[in-house]
């Protein structure tokens, strides 16, 4: 159920990356989805896809990694690796 | 967040970031001010809905305890002790004796450690002028380790009882699976005697705040019973004259919905927004409370009804004082149970449960079949009923705020909304105001 709210999250976070580093647009995000996170990489895409419209994160390229571990700190969340720009 | 970069001058920039994605408060405020006056006022809800009463039906009757639990990681209790009510009392279970003190008892430690998180950690930064809890350690170190301590209390007496602080284990429809030992509850006595004391020093300290001037004359709504102050049982009763069995809630509240919430309002039939929670509980149930936490509201400057909503967090610290006051009493006369629960065999019908949770009465409804089979659910939390009366607070009072700068009145605003605890995730500092001068 917090899908959306995540995602909303992640935006606000990239958006600020993004303007802080002074990039043009977003290339391409790595990030680790926890074993208990509640997102499969299919549905991250699908949720991305609608959350990143209008925002310089539309058409990133996505390099997921979908984590097994149950006991890592970061189980139940998703991580954001790494961020490449347009500059 | 750490960060490092590489770069392909001209090209692109990689960043390491490390930043782990939270969730975020799904609620905004908008406000229509025409010519300095408010003319519209919403309380923008959107989390998705959850579908709890959909996936409860078929699902077996002693399993609803546990589901519901997990609503609400603050208030769980709350959700669990009314399915337990309702089921009992469709199959014609009563619990009573110690097993109904035990009841009693896990309750004060869930409005012991959510009043204890609202009081100190998010109401009152707020009055002392910082952004959070965080902020205030520095400045009112004390303050806040106390509460944290409290809090610490209230999730003890959850573990003692409910197997662990969050989403308690250890409740079924008639009693427990493993009632407590003597010594395990004993052991919580000189943490509650550290906490009677607290409460009154918190309680002195709290009156000294500066409250914005603001009264309303709302229609309090909760649970009354006839001896005790109300928890896990009692009629539904209103400063409006209402006064009704539970079985009678559907008649009383109709539960409407708008289209700027996903959660559902609510309204008396015949009547507007009702309040629940702490105000409206001390409103209804204050000749109920013992003389000495009596006095404590007195010291406080209460009378026996508060109007003013900003002063919930005065309410609320009575409220703790009286949790405290009565785990210690319920502990003080425990006797182990010959038996953790009572059977409780499935009967076809429909049973009726409310409890007054932290932020006001949860009231659930089963329909079960005679196999135990659930075919129909409602479940309405306070937050979703509180929505209405919030937004008509809001268009009050940022009605004599309205020549403020936006962000000004954004904060105040979200003081305004906080005072009643709402179990959005808003009930940190969250608010997109969305202001359309005129």
């Amino acid at each position: 159920m917090h899908e959306m709210s995540v995602l909303n999250n992640l935006m606000n976070k990239v958006t600020e990356l993004n303007a802080l580093h002074g990039g043009k647009r977003v290339i391409s995000m790595k990030l680790r989805l926890g074993a208990l996170s509640h997102f499969t990489p299919q549905h991250f895409r699908e949720h991305f896809d609608f959350a990143s419209r209008g925002t310089v994160a539309e058409g990133a390229r996505l390099e997921l990694t979908q984590m097994t571990d149950e006991t890592d700190p970061d189980a139940q969340g998703v991580v954001l690796e790494s961020l490449e720009f347009e500059t | 967040m750490s960060s490092s970069e590489s770069s392909e001058p001209g090209k692109s920039k990689t960043i390491k970031v490390d930043y782990l994605a939270r969730v975020e408060g799904e609620g905004s405020l908008y406000l229509k001010i025409r010519d300095g006056a408010v003319e519209d006022a919403k309380l923008k809800i959107f989390e998705p809905p959850r579908f709890f009463e959909a996936f409860l039906r078929g699902r077996d009757f002693r399993e609803a305890p546990d589901i519901t639990a997990r609503i609400c990681g603050i208030c769980p209790v709350a959700y669990l002790m009314s399915a337990c009510h309702a089921m009992e009392s469709v199959c014609g279970v009563r619990v009573d004796g110690q097993l109904r003190a035990l009841r009693r008892l896990l309750y004060c430690g869930e409005w012991i450690e959510s009043h204890g998180l609202h009081v100190f950690m998010l109401h009152a930064p707020d009055f002392y002028g910082f952004d959070d809890a965080v902020a205030m350690a520095k400045a009112h170190p004390e303050l806040v380790q106390r509460g944290l301590r409290l809090k610490k209390l209230g999730n003890a007496i959850m573990t003692a009882l409910g197997g662990r602080e969050v989403h308690p284990i250890n409740i079924k429809l008639g009693g427990f699976y493993r009632a407590p030992r003597r010594r395990e509850l004993d052991a919580l006595r000189g943490e509650l005697e550290w906490a009677r004391e607290f409460t009154a020093v918190a309680l002195a300290r709290l009156k000294e705040l500066e409250f914005p001037d603001f009264e309303r004359d709302y229609e309090f709504m909760g649970l009354r019973h006839p001896s005790e102050y109300p928890l896990n049982e009692g009629r539904l009763v209103s400063s409006a004259g209402v006064d009704e069995p539970i079985s009678r809630y559907d008649c009383v509240l109709r539960e409407v919905h708008v289209a700027h919430s996903t959660s559902l309002q609510s309204r008396r039939v015949g009547g507007g927004p009702v309040h629940m929670g702490p105000m409206a509980r001390y409103a209804l149930n204050h000749d109920k409370l013992p003389p000495e936490v009596q006095q404590l509201a007195r010291d406080a400057g209460l009378g026996a009804r508060c109007q003013n909503p900003f002063q919930s967090v005065l309410v609320r610290m009575v409220e703790i004082a009286y949790a405290v006051h009565e785990a210690a009493r319920i502990i003080a006369e425990y006797a182990e149970p010959d038996a953790p629960a009572i059977a409780v065999e499935p009967r076809a019908g429909t049973g009726y449960g409310a409890t007054e949770a932290p932020r006001g009465v949860c009231y659930q409804r089963y329909t079960i079949d005679d196999a135990g089979v659930i075919t129909d659910c409602k479940i309405v939390a306070p937050t979703s009923v509180n929505q209405a009366v919030i937004e008509e607070d809001l268009r009050v009072f940022a009605g004599a705020r309205a020549e403020l700068p936006d962000e000004q009145l954004r904060w105040q605003c979200e003081q305004a909304i906080r005072n009643y605890d709402p179990c959005i995730s808003c009930s940190c500092h969250f608010l997109k105001l969305d202001v359309e001068r005129v």
